[in-house]
């Protein structure tokens, strides 16, 4: 079980931790399957919508994309049949939250697909597991036996006519199908190369027809907004990001773990409050939003942790995992621990991407290893931002987060490298 | 980017092809759109109306160089000795981009290059992943040999799984070659004979098939190096088969016949011009003289021009006075002209092969189509994958549509008319069929349909093995069509109920409204380059250019007055009846052109007999064939790229060769023989080029009346065209059928001539391969084709094989009431029990030593489709 | 047929062909029936098999030992886990033991992120590694 820090607020994790996740009956006890009672009986599709549209709800993935909006947009394409997916190919190195509600509470995420389909106006559901989340999976399929067994899920659901379908596809090891379009082509049975946007997945998805793609925190939270209402979800966190964010804590912190919290809490009070402060030694610098997120150092402690203020700074929330990382760490080690990771999950299709990727990690090395030159440096910067602004998709279009966050605090330290010195020596010169 | 390259502006690229799908997967066509933050891809951005797109500004040229560098950085790119030097679009962009050095750390993994192949040549180090190769297999011919393995910067291409290309499904179309931008993908065979900028590029058209490819020839000193698929050719869009691209070597063949042969004592001789032309001269004249004019006859070749054949059918109709004119057409496709042309009036192919498209329903029968026509073939692949066409396939051999099937309906061999009858019974019964069309545009409705009454869906299967619910699904698929489109080659015509069969046909396609509109009709596959237009000009024992009859009077008159001679109006003998009346001693001197029946005719000891028998056999051709062989003079003519003319393909277009170069040592074209032969029997013909003869052609032809060489172009023009304003017809009977209205003609089963029996248990049926045309006379002289395919085999089904005890491999004897021959076996699920199949293209073991010479009554077409025959293993 | 039909469960048939060999691959045979079964050619299947880190065409240990060392997990120690394993195996990263007992495979972050230096061995999950943690592992799995 992942450890759970106290949340202030229990509204995605309500459940987790609470009740045995095989069973139903425990769900059920819980006001479970309410909300799809409540919408297939008494909502037509179009005011599920409009709630869904009223409560401001973000993508929990890491794109932040108004959810209402693309429920909205996929409602209203006119091909069929039309596919919802639940995006839980969770990769971004840092996040588990995914994995805590999927093993945790998975007939949440049963609901919120049910609902979803309901509300755009299809019978046919995907969520597409990763395959390392074994324990997920096996537990996501027991719960749709459950759910099937207690005609949750199949034909006339409620006696309302509404039919609707899960199946689970496993991924088999690919980062880069946690990407929409990607995961659709894995999905289709090919390699997760992504597809050019536009057409974007509410128009053309899988197999060409509307779908919608949603993340796990983000169909979660469905649920509390049909039972409690939009408005109730608007009093939580901010104007521009409401509801609550489950933060994923890992690094150099005494406690690790899931903290679910309204959105705009900052970084100290995270370390101070629920990790128990920091381990081992003073802070260095944070990386919120996984391996393609930004690098915050000492100064950004206090910014809120939702989307809008995040990207104010040029910085952004992603997936909500946060590293936190003190001062025995090398600034240029981690870097190159973060191109690693680009490089080997890079899909391979557009040339920005599968060789950007391979080249600044080559780059970072030389760097590592005393071999670099200053001119690396900038080379490195000045490739990533090409890539952001060539690569097809998100993965390549990331590195330069990292790489622009960590020049701007330690600059310096990675230039020692070049002279032949690690400051922290951690790099063997 | 397709509106910029249109308009004229070149937004660089590497990943876009025209007529492949997009993937925008290199990222160089970057633009910036105004209004649009950030750069989009123009390959996958569509245009809007308004839209203001910068295509090159400092912040997107230095991204272009970027990506460039970082391709450049990855492989060892070897332009010295790169085929691709000169023409390869990466040297143009990084030419473009003023790359001088590349900022990145270099990577140098050498890989092999990977030459399993016979003509694909694989250069991994040059290969920029641009996946355009893996698009072109997956896309053009449907075959998905190519994908990408592994991720990430470690991917690769690959062929199967991770196997040698010569060990894959690939069919060597090379159309992987055509589509890569750098030389990863080269010709094998054309390696290290020429710089890209060496060549002289000729465009002309294939030689082998009735599609009717536009191919571009690239020659270095006078000798054809490599072929490339012409993008705009209206048959092939750029595509070509394994014989089309890599065929081509046959026309510098050391066994090139380079100068006449005269037969002293058994052996041949050189000879000059003179004395060959000469002796040929006298004694056709002379057997004129003492025999009659009936007495000789001439074999047409549906290998040459328009302008050749017109000059063959004039010369034997003025000098040798009579109709004996005939060709191979009337081994494939008579039963196709015969029954179109009672049923329609016209008895060609009334669609285009480029509207496919529009079909809903494409029903295949008789047509092994990706293997006899492979860019037709591979097009209702792509139709039936891409498109979702749906085909539904009749063949009693499991050939390769049938997995790209939504119905395969197979029937005993023979059995057609009794299938078609029972698909229309069925539409008929539940009131599928165009009443409206019925009513107007056709007759003999009626009567018709008594006859299709009997056909029950149980009676069927009583006759052709097709389960009723079967039969009774594909009648539903094809009349509840929108668009239907019949497809048929040698498995509907090759019988003695050919004509039957076809005139099934057109009913069927009547009964559904399916003529007169695009992307339906009915479409007979034609398999020469050129049988269609030596059909048009008159190359036939009955009709003369135009399919105007000899026997009648006026049309007689009309030629008798341009030709300046009394022309003969007795109805010729056919080409089986000439093999026959030779051997009884009735025709005692033959002038074949560009034909080789000693392999292609059925019955071939009778034929041997009919050949050997003659007094004088004239023979002129590009190869000593084994009828050559038998020959007392024998004329080198040329090959395809060595004369200028016309070919018609399979749907009516008449398409403009270029003489691309010299003839091969003393050969000379055939139609500057056909008209010295000509003169020295006293008549002599004044033409100074092909272009003055297709002129002739035109005043005399109502179909081809506005066709001249002027018009021709790249796209040619599909008869009928009757005036030099008339911009070509598409699709046939619009609005009304040539002869009016559609005949309906009710049409009985009757089995075949020679079913299997006790003492010869097995049925023979008889095709082609991919890699072979025909009697293997130019493909069987190809290094890289007869290197993929150098033997035939028996195609036999495994129970069969377990009976006989028979494995892979193992030599049989094969017999027949007519001969025997030895031959290897393939055991193969493909043919049904009790049924063997096996090709005609090698002389070695020629099938037609076995075939029947029985005929259709009416198109005198042998039955090639359906002997008897027996297995001993030896 | 060739039709596209059942392309979509290439992955599960490729997942299973490997849960059900002894040393979690897939041969060359079973790639060939599952092109057969989903309508794929050899290479469509080929390209998916080998796109996808979970998925081996070579033989592999009867114990497939996969540590992450994504940023948690590195920040975390992952190099002391490799090097420990290394050292214990007798092999470096991408190989497999001489028996065949066991592969070493370097992966990226597995999603135990709060337990950091994980791995996971075959379907099993291991957080909060220590060297001695790994011995007593290897020493429980060897028994077996």
């Amino acid at each position: 079980m992942i450890k759970e820090l106290k949340s202030p607020l229990r509204v995605v994790l309500c459940n987790y931790g609470r009740i045995n996740p095989e069973s139903i009956e425990e769900y059920i006890a819980q006001d479970g399957y309410e909300a799809v009672g409540k919408v297939l009986r008494k909502m037509r599709p179009e005011q599920v919508l409009s709630e869904i549209k009223a409560s401001g709800l973000q993508g929990r993935g890491g794109a932040a994309f108004p959810t209402g909006l693309k429920w909205e947009f996929t409602a209203k394409a006119k091909d069929t049949p039309k596919y919802i997916i639940c995006n839980a190919d969770e990769g971004e190195p840092g996040t588990f939250k995914d994995r805590a509600i999927l093993e945790g509470d998975p007939h949440k995420i049963i609901e919120g697909m049910i609902i979803a389909g309901y509300a755009v106006g299809t019978h046919y559901g995907y969520i597409y597991i990763r395959g390392e989340y074994l324990l997920s999976i096996n537990r996501f399929n027991k719960a749709l036996k459950q759910a099937r067994e207690h005609r949750f899920l199949g034909n006339d659901i409620f006696g309302s006519g509404f039919n609707f379908q899960i199946d689970i596809h496993q991924g088999a090891g690919s980062y880069v199908c946690g990407e929409e379009t990607a995961l659709m082509e894995s999905l289709e049975g090919r390699r997760g190369n992504p597809r050019f946007k536009p057409p974007f997945p509410p128009s053309s998805g899988l197999w060409g027809k509307p779908t919608l793609i949603n993340n796990v925190e983000t169909l979660a939270n469905i649920i509390p907004i049909i039972l409690k209402g939009a408005d109730w979800f608007r009093t939580l966190g901010t104007k521009e990001c409401p509801g609550t964010k489950v933060y994923a804590i890992s690094g150099h912190v005494k406690e690790t773990g899931l903290i679910e919290a309204p959105m705009g809490i900052t970084l100290r009070e995270i370390i101070i409050n629920y990790a128990q402060g920091m381990r081992d030694g003073k802070f260095k610098m944070a990386q919120v939003g996984g391996t393609a997120g930004a690098i915050l150092g000492e100064d950004m402690l206090d910014v809120p942790l939702d989307y809008a203020s995040l990207r104010e700074k040029g910085l952004v929330l992603g997936s909500g995992a946060i590293l936190v990382m003190n001062e025995t760490t090398c600034a240029l080690d981690m870097l190159k621990c973060f191109l690693n990771f680009f490089e080997r999950e890079s899909c391979g299709k557009c040339i920005p991407g599968r060789v950007g990727t391979k080249k600044l990690l080559e780059l970072a090395t030389a760097i590592s290893r005393g071999e670099g030159s200053k001119d690396d440096i900038d080379l490195m910067l000045h490739t990533a931002k090409v890539m952001q602004k060539t690569s097809l998709c998100a993965l390549g279009q990331s590195p330069i987060l990292p790489i622009s966050t960590i020049l701007k605090y330690f600059r310096e330290e990675i230039t020692e490298h070049i002279k032949g010195r690690c400051p922290t020596g951690v790099c063997k010169i | 980017m397709e509106t910029a390259l249109v308009n004229g502006i070149t937004i660089p690229h590497l990943c876009y092809k025209k007529g492949l799908s997009t993937t925008g997967s290199c990222r160089v066509c970057m633009v910036k759109i105004e209004g649009s933050p950030g750069m989009q891809a123009a390959c996958t951005t569509e245009v809007v109306e308004g839209m203001k797109v910068i295509t090159s500004d400092d912040e997107i040229d230095e991204a272009r160089k970027l990506i460039v560098e970082l391709i450049l950085s990855e492989h060892k790119h070897d332009c010295l000795v790169c085929e691709s030097n000169g023409n390869c679009e990466l040297q143009d962009l990084a030419y473009e981009l003023g790359i001088e050095r590349i900022r990145f750390p270099i990577s140098k993994s050498i890989e092999p290059t990977e030459d399993s192949s016979q003509v694909i040549l694989k250069n991994p180090n040059r290969c920029i992943l641009c996946g355009r190769c893996v698009r072109a297999c997956a896309e053009i011919t449907v075959q998905r040999v190519l994908n990408f393995a592994a991720r990430g910067s470690c991917t690769f291409l690959i062929s199967g799984l991770d196997q040698p290309l010569a060990d894959t499904d690939c069919v060597s179309c090379g159309a992987c070659i055509q589509a890569c931008p750098t030389g990863a993908l080269t010709e094998k065979l054309s390696r290290f004979q020429g710089r890209s900028w060496e060549f002289r590029k000729v465009q002309t058209i294939c030689p082998y098939c009735g599609v009717g490819c536009r191919i571009e020839l690239n020659i270095k000193n006078d000798k054809i190096v490599k072929v490339y698929g012409v993008e705009e050719g209206p048959a092939n869009k750029g595509h070509l088969c394994v014989k089309g691209r890599f065929g081509f070597d046959y026309v510098h063949h050391k066994d090139r016949l380079t100068t006449p042969l005269i037969k002293h004592n058994g052996k041949f001789e050189e000879a000059s011009w003179d004395e060959a032309l000469n002796l040929v001269t006298a004694k056709f004249k002379e057997l004129k003289d003492k025999h009659g004019s009936d007495a000789l006859a001439g074999l047409s070749s549906a290998k040459c021009t328009n302008e050749e054949n017109y000059l063959f059918q004039k010369f034997i109709r003025t000098c040798f006075g009579t109709n004996n004119v005939d060709h191979c057409a009337r081994l494939c496709h008579a039963s196709t002209v015969a029954g179109l042309a009672r049923a329609f009036g016209s008895g060609a192919m009334t669609n285009s092969t480029q509207a496919f498209e529009r079909a809903d329903v494409i029903l295949v029968t008789g047509s092994n189509t990706t293997e006899a026509h492979p860019v037709i073939g591979n097009y209702f692949k792509h139709l039936a994958v891409y498109n979702g066409t749906k085909l539904m396939i009749v063949d009693p051999r499991a050939i390769e549509l049938t997995e790209y099937a939504e119905i395969w309906l197979r029937q005993k061999g023979g059995t057609d008319v009794a299938w078609i009858n029972g698909l229309m019974n069925v539409i008929i019964n539940e009131d599928l069929y165009n009443k409206e069309f019925v009513e107007n545009r056709t007759e003999n409705f009626d009567q018709f349909r008594k006859v299709v009454s009997k056909y029950t869906p149980e009676k069927v299967e009583k006759i052709t093995g097709i389960p009723e619910e079967k039969l009774i699904a594909a009648a539903r698929m094809y009349g509840k069509a929108d668009r239907g489109s019949i497809v048929f080659a040698m498995g509907i015509t090759q019988h003695t109920t050919g004509t039957d069969n076809v005139l099934s046909l057109a009913n069927l396609a009547m009964l559904c409204g399916n003529v007169g509109r695009e992307g339906t009709g009915i479409n007979p596959l034609r398999g020469q380059n050129n049988v269609q237009g030596a059909c048009d000009v008159g190359a036939l024992s009955d009709v003369y250019p135009g399919y105007q009859k000899v026997s009648e009077a006026q049309a007689r008159k009309k030629f008798e007055t341009s030709w300046g001679v009394k022309l003969s109006p007795k109805e010729g003998l056919t080409v089986v009846e000439i093999m026959d009346a030779a051997s009884k001693g009735e025709i005692k001197g033959l002038y074949i052109m560009g034909e080789n029946p000693m392999l292609s005719d059925p019955n071939l000891n009778h034929v041997r007999e009919g050949l050997e028998n003659l007094d004088f056999l004239v023979v002129q051709d590009i190869f000593l064939t084994e009828t050559a062989e038998l020959a007392d003079v024998v004329l080198p003519g040329v090959s395809f790229a060595e004369k200028e003319g016309t070919f018609t393909n399979t749907c009516r277009r008449i398409q403009l060769l270029h003489k691309a170069i010299p003839p091969i040592g003393k050969s000379r074209e055939d139609w500057k023989i056909i008209m010295e032969i000509s003169k020295r029997m006293g008549y002599p013909t004044a033409y100074h080029s092909p272009g003055e003869i297709m002129d002739e052609i035109a005043s005399l032809t109502p179909i081809y009346g506005g066709v001249h060489f002027d018009r021709l172009g790249e796209q040619g023009l599909q008869w009928p065209c009757p005036s030099r304003n008339h911009p070509g017809t598409p699709y046939l009977h619009k609005g009304k059928f040539t002869r009016g209205k559609g005949l309906f003609t009710p049409v009985d089963y009757i089995p075949p001539a020679e079913l299997p029996d006790e003492e010869y248990p097995f049925l023979l049926s008889t095709g082609r391969i991919l890699y072979h045309f025909h009697t293997g006379s130019l493909s069987r002289r190809s290094k890289p084709l007869d290197g993929i395919a150098p033997e035939g085999f028996l195609e036999i089904n495994p129970q069969d094989a377990e009976k006989l005890r028979i494995k892979n491999n193992d030599w049989v004897r094969l017999s027949s009431r007519r001969g025997k021959l030895k031959v290897k076996v393939k055991i193969t699920n493909r043919v049904d029990k009790r049924v063997v199949f096996m090709t005609f293209h090698f002389a070695e073991s020629a099938a037609n030593l076995l075939t029947n010479d029985a005929l259709d009554p009416v198109a005198k077409i042998p039955e090639y489709k359906v002997s008897a025959v027996k297995i001993e293993r030896i | 047929m060739k039709l596209r039909n059942k392309e979509k469960d290439v992955i599960a048939l490729l997942n299973k062909a490997q849960r059900e060999n002894k040393h979690n691959y897939i041969t060359e045979d079973k790639l060939k029936l599952i092109a057969q079964e989903t309508g794929l050619s050899y290479s469509e299947v080929y390209g998916v098999a080998t796109f996808y880190s979970l998925f081996s065409l070579k033989p592999q240990g009867e114990y497939v030992i996969r540590v992450c060392n994504s940023g948690p997990c590195h920040l975390m120690g992952s190099k002391s886990i490799f090097d420990v394993l290394e050292k214990e195996l007798k092999i470096k990263i991408g190989e497999t033991t001489a028996y065949g007992r066991f592969t070493l495979e370097e992966v990226s972050c597995l999603g135990i992120c709060n337990e950091a230096p994980a791995m996971m061995i075959n379907e099993k999950v291991y957080g909060s590694l220590t060297p001695q943690k790994i011995r007593e592992i290897l020493i429980g799995l060897k028994k077996k």
